[in-house]
């Protein structure tokens, strides 16, 4: 009997598609194998476990592109092609193969298009009476002028069909939505660009596993960095810490509901920004294996890509010990039951339960950075925007929230070069929170440098600052005290695109040649000072096993 | 007796160090459980398998400090430490824990290459001393650990000089010299950068090969190459951002054995326990060589040795590192010979690397010692056109093949020539001159204006051997473009297509070329009975393409589906259009060339014993290894 099947991979390491589609790869092809399958692979990337000479029952060293699998689809004749973990390269080829009469195993073309198209995707969340920022495609600069007034400025624009934040922009006026519209024409003639309200909210995202009928949601993970930042580069942290159980829920229903409407077999990412009111809005759907989901997988226990291997093959999560809700790991090793699927205890949580009192879950918190490359690319603007620019990222696990942040921001570099100088350089509409941040940095003895406008605003509040000059202003300005080793972490927020202005880039450019952290988000900062007790004294944070977080010993 | 071994990883993925160390970590704990050890990890990268709880005994995701390693050996005790899987990120942390007594404390012994070696190649004074004594040479170089000593040299050196910071990541803040002034501003920025604060500035050898080997050695003193790797760009471009070549294809044989002796005798000299990177440069006027750069550990260079040729350098690697030998270690793709035998390629390896400049539009594209590059792909082939033409097909960039747009402007849609290129001479030799990400579609567009070898060589310095073979592929790129001008017979028309599929275009690419696309080719997809058809009527033989249509009306005539689909396409399209008709015809022979893809076996000893581990790559025309499922 034929057991082949093809797995494809996610091809070379590029900003947005990372070494994680790998993971998911490697992980789909054991346990097609475990289930008895013949899991073929085809990849070209020579730096990753996928294309080692034992993970699948065979490899094709060969490109991921329609021409090349067809030819190996002639020679191998599988029962299926997977296309939900290989990042883009593979979700991308899924409708072309279908079109040739390809079996695409899981989630069906058709639903993946339908996730993928604007129209139609919406009209499946009015259907389901799921909200999302208002706003829609476009085909003109008229009609784009039109919707941006419907909704009101600022809005966020990018050409459809392209993922990865790629030319993704915040505009803030007609003028700059002209502008943006000529050149998103010229780099993608003819394509229609969508035009959405833009929300400054708590951004969250699920990863979620459903055989079509059940959905299982591993966990929420709550943005650390405001709706504007790429989810790939803003900090993530699993649970999340400053949502109500309610708007928990309301995600994990709006998975449900989603993942049913689609039909998805495997794996599927959604985002979501929560307004001030904590109303849940759906600002992102990906009908596959995410960057987030080795994360996901390790901290909550869930074996995410094993399950939705098995609901792929037609096994359903009843079968599997699962259901349609929200795991929560409780602690504890669960005897292996069937196959090696569920290893950590823990339950599948329903509405009542969630909700109910006296509700325990384990005892851990899960903080994910982004890494940057940018002491590699000379010129590259470091400040964090709607596009991705981060190249990996770390992971940082205790059983305090303060002590993952901390581990976190370790681990990604953000940390106080020698001697006890911050400079703290805001933009006018972050200056409200100079005084936390500032007051903070104080109590535990650091130093503030900062530029004129902040060095009044924490006067006001009695907060003592040394005022550095501005480049303009002559020397010793802040670069300067940059480069003779001064300022041992800078702060350092632009504002919109527009006054983002040459000195704050020169300024952070200097940090990257200086070898001195920047951080350009103000909520980055206010989770610094969050953490700030453990970097005076790191012997608060845990150091374990992973597994031991979860109460597994 | 199974001991306890940490092993460091390499943690996030930064340009200079991504995902070969996951690769090479998982690949080496699974080596080291098979050999009864029991395996203790630290990485703070959770999106790679060697995290995974099922690859090591116990996984701890921590920050890689030396404090939070400390921590992780006072709770673990381990008996031994395996730093040289982790990249440079472990080699430091190793480096930093036996500099804080934490190693000695603990009683943690460093296992593979002893931290001696390690420092011996990567201390820039040592290893000159060690070259000098092995009489093996190294380029004149200057070492300088401050601002009052990068002064005092400013005079002294040859310009252009080559800048390179000591214990940085992928060649960070290096960069090449023209001018004091130059020297000053790169030379201080380096020293900033590394790690100890020490630079080195050294002659340049802009211009020549540079050639890497990958070799072995065991505890018992064993050596092996894995393999040559040449580099499609010579020195002055970091490795990590050259299109690299396996094996050698420029390289006299004297040339090979003399650098293979030389790297051998090196690793030998350093007592490495495990593997090892050579890197020289080789002059291409004469027999002169010099030693670039040794790295004692597995690297981006090993991964890709280790896939090119399917020997798995890092499973050998940990298990020297144990304690075994070559001779004892199972080479587990053939399953039937052991790890000392030296792999064999019957087949061309092209690397091609992944740059970010489109997604960071502004960034700097120059390419010099200071790697850029986020990834990379690896495409396996019989020639290297084949392979060259497969790697750029699977970057999954707006390029396919050589042509791009920025130099060789648009294409029309219906084929034949395109529109002025937009750029002129001077630009173009400027676009050939600078390595950037770009630079093989300039040298194509080069080749492409007619530049003779000679005169591209001088721009860029890549070996003519490849200039040749670049102009081969623009030349059949040609004859696709101007087709109806070529085709004058089928037997032409085909032995166009036919070089056109050998050299590694794809259906797809020829029929762009055609000016088949679009709507056309979806047309075409429906005239498949008619096209399969297409050898046998006599009139097509005979080149007669007008009567070739009527016959094959007749031909299909008893069919009414095919019949009514071929009458359609016909009143759409123009019959006594003589071009349209050439590549109507065109496009039915692709089809039938297209079919004959087969598969070869990459088995490390190139076909000479039985193998066991499937692992493949498709080429054109000739018999396949793979039995079809």
């Amino acid at each position: 009997m034929n057991r082949t099947v093809l797995v494809l991979g996610s091809g070379p390491i590029r900003i947005g598609q990372g070494i994680e589609f790998d993971y998911s790869c490697v992980h789909c092809v054991w346990a097609l194998r475990e289930m008895g399958y013949r899991p073929i692979i085809v990849n070209n990337n020579p730096e990753t476990v996928s294309t080692d000479f034992d993970t699948g029952d065979g490899l094709y060293f060969e490109p991921v592109t329609l021409v090349d699998i067809q030819r190996i689809l002639k020679h191998e004749n599988p029962i299926g092609v997977v296309t939900q973990f290989g990042g883009q390269t593979a979700i991308n080829l899924a409708e072309p193969l279908a079109r040739r009469g390809v079996n695409i195993l899981g989630t069906s073309a058709e639903a993946i298009r339908k996730a993928e198209d604007r129209d139609e995707f919406d009209k499946l969340l009015i259907d389901l009476g799921i909200n999302k920022p208002q706003g829609r495609a476009v085909r003109s600069l008229g009609a784009a002028i039109e919707v941006a007034r419907e909704v009101g400025y600022p809005v966020l624009v990018r050409p459809s069909f392209v993922l990865g934040g790629r030319a993704m922009e915040i505009v803030t006026s007609e003028d700059h939505l002209a502008r943006y519209y000529a050149f998103a024409e010229e780099a993608n003639p003819g394509q229609p660009v969508l035009v959405d309200k833009y929300m400054l909210g708590t951004e969250a995202e699920v990863d979620v596993i459903s055989d079509g009928t059940d959905t299982l949601v591993p966990g929420i993970m709550q943005h650390i960095e405001r709706a504007g930042v790429h989810s790939g580069d803003s900090m993530a942290v699993y649970p999340p810490v400053s949502l109500s159980r309610e708007t928990e829920w309301r995600m994990v229903d709006i998975a449900c509901k989603i993942a049913k409407a689609l039909g998805v077999k495997g794996l599927m990412n959604i985002q979501f920004v929560v307004d001030d009111s904590g109303e849940v809005f759906v600002i992102e759907v990906n009908p596959r294996a995410s960057r987030t989901v080795p994360y996901l997988s390790k901290v909550s226990g869930i074996p995410m890509v094993q399950l939705a291997t098995r609901c792929m093959m037609g096994q359903t999560l009843k079968e599997l010990g699962y259901g349609s809700g929200l795991w929560c790991a409780t602690g504890g090793r669960v005897k292996d039951f069937g196959s090696a699927d569920a290893r950590i205890e823990g339950i599948v949580a329903t509405a009542a339960q969630y909700l109910g009192d006296g509700f325990r879950q384990s005892n851990i918190f899960a903080v994910k950075a982004p890494v940057f490359s940018f002491q590699k690319l000379s010129k590259v603007e470091p400040s964090l925007g709607p596009e991705m620019k981060s190249t990996g990222e770390v992971l940082g696990i205790d059983h305090r929230y303060e002590g993952a942040l901390y581990k976190a921001m370790i681990a990604s570099g953000i940390q106080f070069k020698e001697g006890k100088r911050v400079a703290l350089t805001l933009s006018a509409s972050d200056k409200e929170h100079a005084k936390t941040i500032a007051s903070k940095l104080a109590q535990s003895g650091y130093e503030i440098v900062c530029t004129q406008g902040t060095h009044d605003e924490l006067s006001k509040h009695g907060i003592q600052s040394i005022l550095a000059k501005k480049l303009q202003e002559g020397s010793p300005n802040l670069l300067d005290m940059l480069h003779a080793g001064e300022i041992g972490l800078m702060i350092n927020t632009p504002g919109s695109r527009l006054e983002n202005t040459v000195e704050a880039q020169r300024i952070r450019r200097g940090c990257i040649e200086a070898g001195v952290a920047c951080i350009t988000s103000i909520d980055t900062a206010l989770a610094l000072c969050e953490a700030l007790d453990l970097f005076q004294n790191p012997e608060l944070a845990s150091c374990l096993p992973y597994t031991e977080y979860l109460g597994v010993s | 007796m199974g001991m306890k071994i940490l092993v460091i990883g390499s943690g996030p993925i930064v340009i200079g160090q991504a995902a070969e160390f996951d690769y090479a970590g998982t690949q080496a704990c699974k080596s080291l459980r098979e050999e009864g050890h029991e395996v203790v990890l630290i990485n703070s990268n959770p999106a790679t398998i060697m995290t995974d709880e099922e690859t090591a005994d116990r996984v701890y995701i921590e920050p890689l400090t030396p404090e939070f390693c400390e921590r992780v050996i006072e709770r673990e005790k381990p008996e031994g430490l395996l730093p040289t899987l982790g990249g440079q990120t472990g080699l430091n942390l190793a480096s930093a824990l036996a500099q804080r007594g934490v190693l000695e404390k603990h009683n943690v012994k460093m296992l593979g290459t002893p931290l001696s070696a390690i420092q011996q190649a990567e201390d820039r004074e040592a290893f000159r001393a060690l070259m000098r004594e092995l009489n093996e040479p190294v380029p004149e170089s200057w070492i300088v650990e401050s601002e009052e000593q990068l002064e005092a040299i400013l005079d002294e050196v040859p310009y252009p000089c080559i800048v390179r910071p000591a214990y940085t990541l992928g060649g960070t803040g290096g960069g090449i010299a023209t001018t004091r002034e130059d020297l000053r501003a790169i030379g201080s920025n380096g020293l900033k950068l590394s790690m100890r604060s020490q630079i080195m500035v050294e002659r340049s050898l802009l211009g020549w090969k540079e050639v890497e080997y990958e070799v072995m050695r065991d505890g018992a003193g064993n050596c092996i190459t894995i393999c040559n790797m040449e580099n499609f760009d010579p020195m002055g471009v970091h490795t990590g951002d050259s299109i690299v070549i396996a094996p050698s294809q420029t390289l006299s044989d004297i040339e090979y054995h003399m650098l293979r002796t030389a790297a051998l005798k090196i690793i030998r000299a350093l007592k490495i326990e495990g593997g090892c990177n050579v890197q020289l440069a080789l002059s291409p006027e004469s027999f002169d060589y010099y030693i670039i750069e040794v790295n004692p550990r597995v690297s981006r260079s090993s991964a890709l040795a280790s896939k090119a040729t399917g020997y798995p350098i890092a499973r050998v690697a940990a298990k020297i590192a144990v304690g075994k030998t070559l001779d004892e270690i199972e080479n587990q793709v053939t399953g039937t010979t052991k790890a000392c035998f030296e792999p064999a390629l019957d087949y061309c390896v092209v690397k091609i690397p992944r740059w970010p400049f489109d997604k960071f539009e502004s960034g700097d594209r120059t390419l010099f010692t200071q790697m850029k590059a986020t990834g990379e792909v690896m495409a396996i082939d019989r020639s290297f056109e084949t392979a060259f033409l497969k790697a750029i097909r699977g970057l999954e960039v707006r390029q396919k093949d050589l042509w791009h747009e920025k130099f060789a402007g648009r294409r029309s849609v219906m084929g034949g020539p395109p529109a002025d290129s937009p750029l002129s001479d001077e630009e173009l030799e400027q676009a050939i001159r600078v390595p950037t990400d770009e630079r093989l579609w300039a040298i194509a567009e080069g080749l492409r204006r007619g530049w003779d070898i000679g005169r591209i060589n001088r721009l860029c310095r890549v070996d003519t051997w490849f200039l040749e073979k670049m102009k081969e592929l623009v030349a059949v790129e040609q004859a696709l473009l101007h087709f109806e001008s070529f085709s004058t017979t089928p037997e032409i028309m085909d032995s166009v297509l036919r070089r056109a599929f050998e050299l590694g275009f794809s259906y797809d690419q020829i029929a762009s070329y055609l000016g088949v696309t679009g709507e056309l080719v979806a047309d075409m997809e429906r005239q498949k009975e008619a096209l399969s058809g297409l050898a046998n009527p006599e009139a097509i033989q005979a080149g007669q393409f007008d009567r070739g249509i009527e016959a094959l009306g007749v031909a299909i005539a008893s069919n009414p589906v095919a019949k009514s689909e071929f009458d359609a396409f016909w009143s759409k399209y123009d019959a006594n259009d003589p071009v349209f008709l050439a590549r109507f015809f065109a496009v039915g022979k692709l089809k039938e060339h297209s079919g004959g893809a087969v598969f070869k076996m990459v088995d490390t000893c190139a076909g000479e014993f039985e193998s066991q581990t499937p692992y493949f790559y498709s080429t054109t025309g000739i018999e396949s290894d793979l039995v079809s499922q």
